[in-house]
């Protein structure tokens, strides 16, 4: 898995509480229509907040988000659009279905970051490492730790996200009909 | 020193876990319901999977949309029962076969305490109301199917400690809707909720699912209630064997613990956007109600249509309102015909409609139109959830419901201290 960059530097997009992943992270429509593909999310995240956003973030931007990030019914359209757009996620909170779909999504993701939105403005350059949980504010030249996620969980991310790790599993272990492990 | 989570996970998984562990459990049983297994076929063969892992312990319910009304429905539920063939799921309770597929697992024995369930819904926790553990995994139901395990972060429990006696004109739904008011939502984020306490000796298996159906609403992973002699008794009398219960430890480490005072609820309505959004009832009296519906996972009983029938008895649904009642299975419906509740409801205006999710299920069945306010007993009120997105929607007991729709207008059911003592 070398090679994966787990280091992102970028400019801060800094958003406050209680963003929801339906309508204000993504239109609930693509949910309702199952689309999965990160290529057409990206172009959509953040379009509930403010329509032009989508177009003006750049790969290796970072998302730093306030408590209850994505809350709401637990679509995985919002943070897979995050995915596509090549951003990194910092959090004070993010509910766990959420939680488990940014994980899902592949996102580089630090979910439980309290006082994270008081540590940087929208246009800040920050460089976060999300293997180790280090986060740096370049333009203020301040640094702070958050827990990272568990190794297992980083290695969904590294793979892919979950589409992308399931296949890799299928072709490691075959499905029920060649391995059927019973208890 | 395990939490009743902890031990749950720990026999599926086949190590002992802790909170916060990542593991692999294999369930007990898989439940899909009917407007995801086709979803979850397609993307089998997406993925090149031609069998299920153990699809003998899958379990698939026609729920959703048990009556097709429209060439599309119908055609998926033909789909559903292709892809039931085709991989062999063990338990395919196709329409008029059980009903709610988060209630008649447990009415049935299939589901018993101390199992782990996997499945597509949050309110597999439904299932805790006997002690078992349901736990909802999204689109990685996929993977569950073909490898019979999915990753799963073991969930920390926050215990609520349950005491005090229900006053009379209050129900279990409003002491649910209550709690998640009340509770705050980063303790019960993602935690297994357990409910212990001398204030459920009075509570039934139907009360207690209630209380573990409305919990996920604010954000617990699942919730579950200590088994204990109501559960036993309730086994005995469907002819189950009773197991040894699976319960947290004395020094079991929890996240948190919690009282909830049954006596010091009044009934409860739930206000647009969400279910936590309750407020008591005397604030929203006198407002104008159209639409009204009693059932779904969270209040569809056999002890809420007693409920209801008690209020609706010798009464009609008041002018420009129409009332829709759902047992929510096949089981209930039998029991509430014997009971003669099912012409009560019928004398009274209402509408029955057909074992299963009922309104509840995105109201293809007795939805909402634009303008109108609705009252029921659903698991969630965002909008939209029954129809038209510029719709009012409110959720009550079944008592404030069945007093809201023969008035007209939203009731604290109090005021009718006939229809309850």
């Amino acid at each position: 898995m070398s090679g994966f960059a787990w280091t992102l530097r970028g400019r801060a997009w800094v958003f406050g509480h209680d963003v929801a992943v339906d309508g204000d992270l993504m239109p609930l429509d693509f949910a309702l229509r199952r689309e999965t593909d990160p290529e057409v999310l990206r172009h959509h995240v953040f379009s509930g907040l403010d329509p032009g956003l989508a177009a003006r973030l750049r790969p290796g931007d970072i998302v730093v988000a306030g408590r209850r990030f994505a809350q709401g019914n637990p679509h995985i359209q919002g943070l897979l659009g995050l995915r596509g757009a090549g951003l990194g996620l910092v959090a004070e909170s993010i509910p766990s279905g959420s939680r488990r779909n940014a994980v899902n999504a592949g996102l580089r993701v630090l979910p439980a970051c309290p006082g994270a939105t008081a540590e940087a403005v929208t246009g800040d350059e920050l460089e976060v490492d999300f293997a180790e949980g280090v986060f740096r504010n370049r333009t203020r030249g301040t640094e702070r730790r958050w827990p990272p996620l568990p190794p297992p969980l980083r290695a969904i991310i590294e793979a892919g996200g979950w589409e992308a790790a399931f296949r890799a599993r299928l072709a490691h272990e075959g499905s029920a009909a060649q391995a059927d492990r019973t208890t | 020193m395990p939490t009743a989570a902890e031990k749950i996970l720990s026999r599926a998984a086949g190590l002992p876990v802790r909170a916060g562990d990542i593991v692999h459990p294999i369930p007990d049983l898989v439940t899909l319901h009917d407007w995801y297994v086709t979803h979850a076929a397609a993307a089998l063969d997406r993925f090149g999977v031609a069998a299920v892992h153990r699809p003998e312990r899958v379990l698939v319910s026609t729920d959703h949309e048990p009556v097709a009304t429209s060439p599309a429905a119908a055609l998926r539920q033909r789909q559903a029962r292709q892809v039931a063939t085709r991989f062999r799921f063990g338990l395919f309770h196709d329409v008029g076969r059980g009903g709610l597929g988060h209630v008649f697992p447990v009415e049935h024995g299939i589901v018993r305490p101390g199992m782990l369930i996997m499945g597509y819904d949050p309110h597999l926790s439904n299932f805790g109301a006997v002690g078992a553990l349901g736990l909802c995994v999204l689109n990685e139901v996929t993977e569950l199917l073909a490898c019979g395990t999915v990753w799963t972060e073991v969930p920390e429990t926050l215990r609520v400690r349950v005491h005090g006696r229900l006053r009379p004109g209050v129900t279990v739904r409003d002491a649910a809707q209550r709690f998640i008011a009340q509770a705050d939502p980063a303790l019960v984020d993602d935690a297994v909720v357990e409910f212990a306490g001398p204030g459920l000796a009075a509570l039934g298996v139907d009360r207690r699912m209630t209380l573990v159906n409305t919990t996920v609403e604010l954000g617990a992973r699942s919730a579950l209630v200590e088994p204990d002699g109501v559960v036993a008794e309730y086994l005995e009398g469907r002819g189950v064997a009773v197991p040894s219960f699976v319960l947290s430890d004395p020094d079991a480490v929890f996240r948190g613990e919690i009282d909830l005072d049954l006596g010091a609820v009044t009934p409860q309505v739930a206000l647009p956007p969400r279910p936590e959004c309750a407020v008591p009832v005397e604030e929203v009296v006198g407002r104008r109600v159209d639409h009204a519906y009693i059932g779904s996972c969270a209040s569809g009983f056999i002890e809420d249509l007693r409920l209801a029938a008690a209020v609706l008895r010798g009464r009609r649904v008041a002018p420009g309102v129409r009332l829709f009642v759902t047992p929510v299975t096949q089981d209930v419906q039998a029991q509430a015909a014997r009971e003669g509740l099912l012409q009560i409801f019928t004398e009274a205006g209402a509408a029955l409609t057909v074992p299963g999710c009922g309104v509840c299920a995105g109201g293809r069945i007795g939805g909402v139109a634009q303008g109108e306010v609705s009252i029921g007993t659903g698991t969630r009120n965002d909008p939209g959830r029954l129809g038209s997105a510029d719709a009012t929607l409110m959720l009550a007991s079944p008592l404030t419901v069945a007093a809201s729709a023969v008035a007209g207008v939203v009731t604290d059911p109090r005021t009718l201290p006939e229809a309850w003592s």
